[in-house]
Parts: C-alpha cells; structure tokens; sequence
C-alpha cells in the first residue's frame, strides 16, 4: 500500500517508519507557492492556515499516486483535531475517495487508535513493530539535537550557505544509512563531524544574539510555511532555538505521563501564572516557554502562529504584560497564505535591531533611554503596522 | 456590594441564572449597557487585533464595567457543560486575557471554573468558591444556586415553546406560557451564536429584521435537544465545542425538516469552530437543495449590505415557493 503524511518538520522520520514496516512511501512535496493556492482553492475559506497547506499536500501527494494518508488526530478543544474529517470532505468533493488512517490520542479512542495501529502494522511481526519505533525514536532525539546544533553554529558561518548544505546532506545520511537502532549512533557521529569541519567565526561570548521561537506547532516546525525564518536569523547572524521539536511532541504527546522524560511538563508549570490551565493547541506551551527562554538568557522571542489561531490568539494576548513585566522584546507574527518575504524580513530586522539595542544598553549600564521606554516603542510600533494606532 | 455583569457573549443565554443568584444572595448586579460604538471601541483598545469581534466585545463591556466603580465583574471561566465537550478556547483562557491585557482589571475579577455536565449550572460547584470574596457562607450559595438553576431551567423551556431569547426574557414573570404564535409566511433557521444573534449592535438587529419581513424564526435554543442529539448521534466525530455542536445538531435538523423554507448562517469573522462547522452546514444544505446563506460580521460591516442580502433571501424564498404552489 503507498502511504502519505502531512509534511511538518524532519520527514524522514516519518519515512522510516513506514519504510522499516515495508511500506512504499509517497514522499510528499515540500510545500510551495503551489501547495498553498490547492489548499485555499479547496478549504473552507476561514479554515487555519495549516490545514490549507496540509489539504494541498494530500493532493499533491495523491497526485503523485499515494493511495492511504496517514495523519494524526486529536480531541480539541483547538481545530486541528477535527482537520481530518473536513480533508476527507475536501478531497471527496474533488473526487479522492482515498482513505485517511488517524491516529487519536489512546486515551480518547482506544479501539480506533488500535484498529489504526493494525492498518500500519500489516504483516509485520510486535518485535519488529517495537523496533521500528524504537530506531525512530532514537533517531527523533539525534537529529533534533543536530538541528539544535545547526541553528547555533549557523548564524556565525564564515561560508554562507554551508550549514545549509550540511544539514540537508545530514538527513540525506539518515536516510540512507539507518537501518536499525544500532546505526543512529554510528551516523551521528559522521553527522558531528561534518558539521565539525564548517569553519565558523569567533564572536566573544557576550555578543551573541539568541532568539527563541514559540507558537502553534505546525508554523514552527516548518521551515517552508515560515519562510524558513530559522534560517533568515541565522543570516543575520542570531542564534535560534524553537519551541517544538519533534522528539518532544514524540516523548509529550505518545508517551504515556508515567514513563515520559518530556521537558514539556517544567515548562507547563512555569506558564501557570499567565495562564491557569491548558486550553488546547500550544498556548500554554508558547507561554511557558517565553518564561523558560526568558530563564535561560534569551535575548528575544517570536511567537508565530497561522492567522486566526484559537489558542495562540489567547497567548497573543497575554504577551504584552509579559513582555512588559519580563523586560524581554517579543515579536508576534501571524502568518497565511498572503504574507510576503519582505514583509517578514523587513520586521525582522527592525526587530533585532531593537534587541540588541537592549542588550548592549544593559551591558554598557548607559541608562539614557530605560528598557521600559524601548519596550514601549516597540509595541507602539507593532501596533501601527497591525493597523491598531 | 456591587457585581458587574458584562452584557456580551454567553449572558444573553445565562442571564437568567445570574440574576437569580445574585438577587437571592442579596447582591447588587451591575449589568453593562448594550453595546454601542463606544463599548465595542474601548473593547478593540484593549484586545489584539486579530481576535474575532465578540471577544472585543466582551473586552470592551469589562472595561465599562469597571469604570463603573463595581466591586467584581464576573467572567466564568467555560470550560465544558457536556462530557468530552469544551468551550472555544478563547472562552477558556478568557479570564487570562481579560487579567493580563486590561488595565487594573487584575484583582476585580472573579472567575469560578465551569466544568459540569449539563447546560444548567446548578452543578457546576465551583462557583460555591465565590464564598470567599462575596463574604457569603456556602449554603447560602448552595440554595441560591438551587434556585437559579430552577429559574433557568423554566427559562429555557419557555425558549423551547418557540420564542427568542429577548422574548422568553419578558415571559418570565406569567404562569403558563403557550406555544409561540406564529404569524409569518415563511420560516427561516437562523444559526448562530446567541452573542452574535442577540447582540443588537454586532447582528445590526438582524433577527428583528428578519421578523418585520414576515419571517417566523427558529433558533438553536427554541429546538428540542432530543431533536439536536439526534442527528448529532450520527456524525462519525463530533466538534469539540458544545454550543457549535449545537448548531451543527440544530442545522441538521432544520435542514430536514420540510417546513423550514431557508437557513441563515450568521458569524463572526475569523471564528474558528464557525469556520468547520459552516464547511459541514453548507454541503449538508447543497444535498437537500435548501437555501443556505452564510452572514458574516465584524466591526466593520455595514448595515446596508445586510438588510440587501437578508430581503433578497426572503424574496428569494417566496418566489420559489410561489412557483412551486402554482406548478
């Protein structure tokens, strides 16, 4: 059976999995300008965004003779839970009446979770199933760590471009070279070593720039519905962190609470005081993780979130006091179908322009202008390009 | 002691549950002004841009309460009234946004956590937790809520009888209500939300329109739950918002129902569950060929444009109902 996915983050991972389970798998197109006039072409009109792009990807990817969509699910209170039912709507009308294998949360839907489990399962025996896992897991955690690695060393590359390439050569490396659990380790360290003989400049510790990322997962994680702004940071010679990895919502979301190791759960409890309880989606991750970045001496933050976002919409609105009562610049992108490169880059700029005018101010003790007054600006100046003022 | 009331998003289905308990407790209840420009424009000060306009709204009527000088405004906190149902989840955090994006509203905001199981919220038994800052005992509380919940409960059967809101409001002081007259030569559903449909400012007076046209209305509320549930029952996965799942059940029903000659969709702009839930209600409607109209409203929509579109339906829908008596 050729099996498809959304495309969101590291791919391969996904890949693998299926390809150890003897699946032949569709790669589905990277999302471009194409893949998002499908989806708006197709989706209800107010849908979010990243059910557009992903409705566009499903018919790319049926297009390119994919036969089962696998997805995940999930119980609300945000949209995304309920995307596959409007896909399945969306691709009847076109005339797909291919099947969409969900996978829920166990606890919601136990029967169909399982029945799910047995579709991708096929022939294959438990033990080969638990090894398939357990060589993905793995390989989560090691390529997250080399991203992490990557979106540090980047921004201080003497060769643009090179990290770039590294990267991409990296995952080509996974995926042709992991086969077992046992080959992660092997190619980790061919990956540390290539990206050990990048040559990068030598910027004194107290000049760099770090910039964490928060938001609705699927914005975050993907590059190519962001306008790949790790990347544009990097260029700007800022270091990044996200919010989400992939290996966090593995260890978050599939592992049981018991046995999981998930950093999710400090960062939960550090938003308690701006937002009480979880209200679905990545509000209260987003919120928890302007505290943690704040905590470990980030310098800045950018939320992004698809327009309209339900949850991210009320960590919109908490963001100003925090901000504020931080004393951390946070910019907030929203981000559709109609927003321009040089929109973002443009807002960028100014945005780090901003804080590193902060940052050298603190170091320098020169008070002349407080960090209020410049957090101020700031808004007053978010606020006039959102229209408000 | 005073207790300010915004008069925006679900008052217009609890108010008579507030104002009982809080009359029976012996509490002065502030209730906001209708909304007018004013409010709604204090409301967009304080709100992000991109939120949809109800929660403007509500923002807005806050602010004027406090204003007021009252002691608390009272923001329940929705979380779910149905098992495995929740709120949107702006009403969820709706008291973290109101505390941390308006000014001083931080220590003047009561919000008990509303997690029950039924529409009435004579059970929800965190709000016995406003003991505290009402400097009430609990079983005062307790009989209080006893009471309203009675109270709402009459409320919404007069509702089922076939009459708005704002109608049932003024019917709660006789004995036997009869069944709605209806007077109209057509009958149209009109879905939405009550603090889209009630709002006199943000529908422009639309079910008021709709009615000097002649047009008998049925809302979600005026419907039998047995009725709701029932097509409800038959969705592969429901919505995970009660008062959108609602609709959806309520436009399914009407949607079969032969006496209903059209179906209005009114919604705010960027509402997220509207956005799923139009989808499912506009192919719904395409199969059984009944005229479906979608509205949508934000603080930007002018009257002009609706009163156009809502005539033309109506129009509409005689002509063709003419033509199908004379064929």
């Amino acid at each position: 059976m050729k099996i498809s996915f959304p495309y969101m983050g590291t791919t391969i991972l996904y890949k693998k999995l299926l390809e150890i389970l003897g699946h032949e798998v569709i790669m589905p197109p990277r999302p471009t300008r194409k893949t998002f006039d499908l989806g708006v072409k197709y989706s209800p009109e107010f849908a979010c965004f990243p059910l557009k792009v992903i409705t566009g990807t499903y018919i790319e990817a049926l297009e390119k003779g994919a036969e089962v969509l696998v997805t995940s699910g999930g119980h609300g209170p945000c949209r995304a839970g309920f995307y596959h039912e409007v896909h399945e709507r969306v691709l009847k009308n076109i005339g797909y009446d291919n099947e969409i294998i969900v996978f829920d949360a166990l606890k919601d839907n136990f029967f169909k979770v399982l029945s799910s489990f047995f579709k991708i399962k096929a022939n294959n025996s438990f033990a080969k199933v638990k090894e398939a896992i357990k060589t993905v897991y793995k390989m989560s955690y090691s390529l997250d760590k080399l991203e992490k690695e990557v979106t540090k060393r980047r921004a201080y590359e003497v060769t643009k471009g090179e990290f770039t390439t590294a990267w991409r050569k990296i995952k080509e490396l996974y995926d042709n070279k992991v086969f077992t659990s046992e080959d992660v380790e092997k190619v980790e360290l061919e990956a540390y070593e290539l990206l050990n003989s990048i040559k990068i400049k030598e910027i004194p510790e107290q000049e760099k720039i770090r910039i964490g990322i928060v938001g609705e997962i699927y914005v975050v994680m993907e590059p190519s519905v962001n306008m790949e702004i790790e990347e544009t940071l990097n260029s700007l010679g800022v270091e990044v962190e996200r919010s989400q990895y992939l290996s966090e919502w593995i260890e978050f979301t599939l592992v049981p609470s018991r046995y999981s190791k998930s950093h999710e759960y400090e960062i939960l409890k550090k938003a308690d005081k701006w937002l009480e309880i979880g209200i679905g989606g990545h509000a209260k991750q987003s919120v928890g993780f302007i505290v943690d970045f704040y905590d470990r001496g980030f310098d800045g933050i950018i939320q992004l979130m698809p327009f309209g976002c339900l949850p991210e919409l009320v960590a919109q609105s908490i963001i100003p006091k925090m901000s504020n009562e931080l004393g951390i610049p946070v910019l907030s992108l929203s981000i559709d179908e109609q927003i321009g490169n040089a929109n973002v880059q443009t807002r960028l700029e100014a945005f780090l322009d901003l804080v590193k005018s902060i940052k050298f101010e603190k170091q320098n003790k020169s008070n002349i202008i407080s960090l209020q007054d410049i957090i101020n600006r700031n808004r007053i100046a978010n606020r006039t390009k959102e229209g408000i003022l | 002691m005073k207790i300010g009331i915004p008069r925006a998003l679900l008052y217009y289905y609890y108010s008579p549950f507030w104002k009982t308990f809080f009359e029976e407790l012996g509490i002065e209840m502030v209730i906001s002004p209708k909304t007018s420009k004013a409010i709604l424009d204090k409301g967009i000060k304080e709100s992000v841009p991109e939120i949809c306009v109800p929660i403007k709204i509500f923002n807005g009527h806050v602010v004027t309460l406090l204003e007021k000088d009252v002691d608390y405004v009272l923001i329940p906190r929705m979380v779910s009234i149905k098992k495995g149902e929740f709120f949107c989840p702006k009403f969820m955090g709706l008291p973290d946004i109101v505390r941390h994006s308006i000014p001083n509203a931080e220590d003047k905001i009561l919000y008990p956590q509303i997690k029950t199981n039924s529409d009435n919220l004579a059970k929800a038994t965190d709000i016995l937790q406003l003991a505290e800052p009402l400097g009430l005992s609990y079983s005062e509380l307790k009989s209080a809520l006893k009471k309203a919940g009675k109270e709402w409960a009459r409320f919404n059967k007069i509702c089922k009888k076939g009459y708005l809101i704002p109608e049932a409001n003024k019917l709660m002081q006789e004995k036997l209500v009869k069944a709605a007259p209806r007077s109209g030569d057509i009958t149209i559903g009109l879905l939405g939300y009550v603090y889209n449909v009630y709002d006199e400012f943000v529908s422009m007076n639309v079910y008021k329109r709709l009615q000097d046209l002649n047009v008998n209305l049925v809302t979600f509320e005026m419907i039998r739950n047995k009725d709701i549930n029932k097509y409800l029952k038959k969705m592969p996965k429901r919505l995970f918002w009660t008062f959108s799942n609602k609709l959806m059940g309520a436009g399914h029903y009407l949607n079969n129902n032969p006496g209903i000659d059209g179906i209005i969709h009114l919604s705010a702009f960027v509402c997220g569950p509207d956005s799923m839930l139009g989808q499912v209600l506009e192919s719904e409607t395409q199969k059984t060929k009944k005229p479906f109209m979608t509205v949508r409203v934000d603080e930007h929509t002018g009257e002009n444009h609706l009163i156009t579109r809502i005539e033309a339906f109506a129009d509409m829908i005689r002509n063709s109902k003419k033509k199908r008596r004379w064929a």
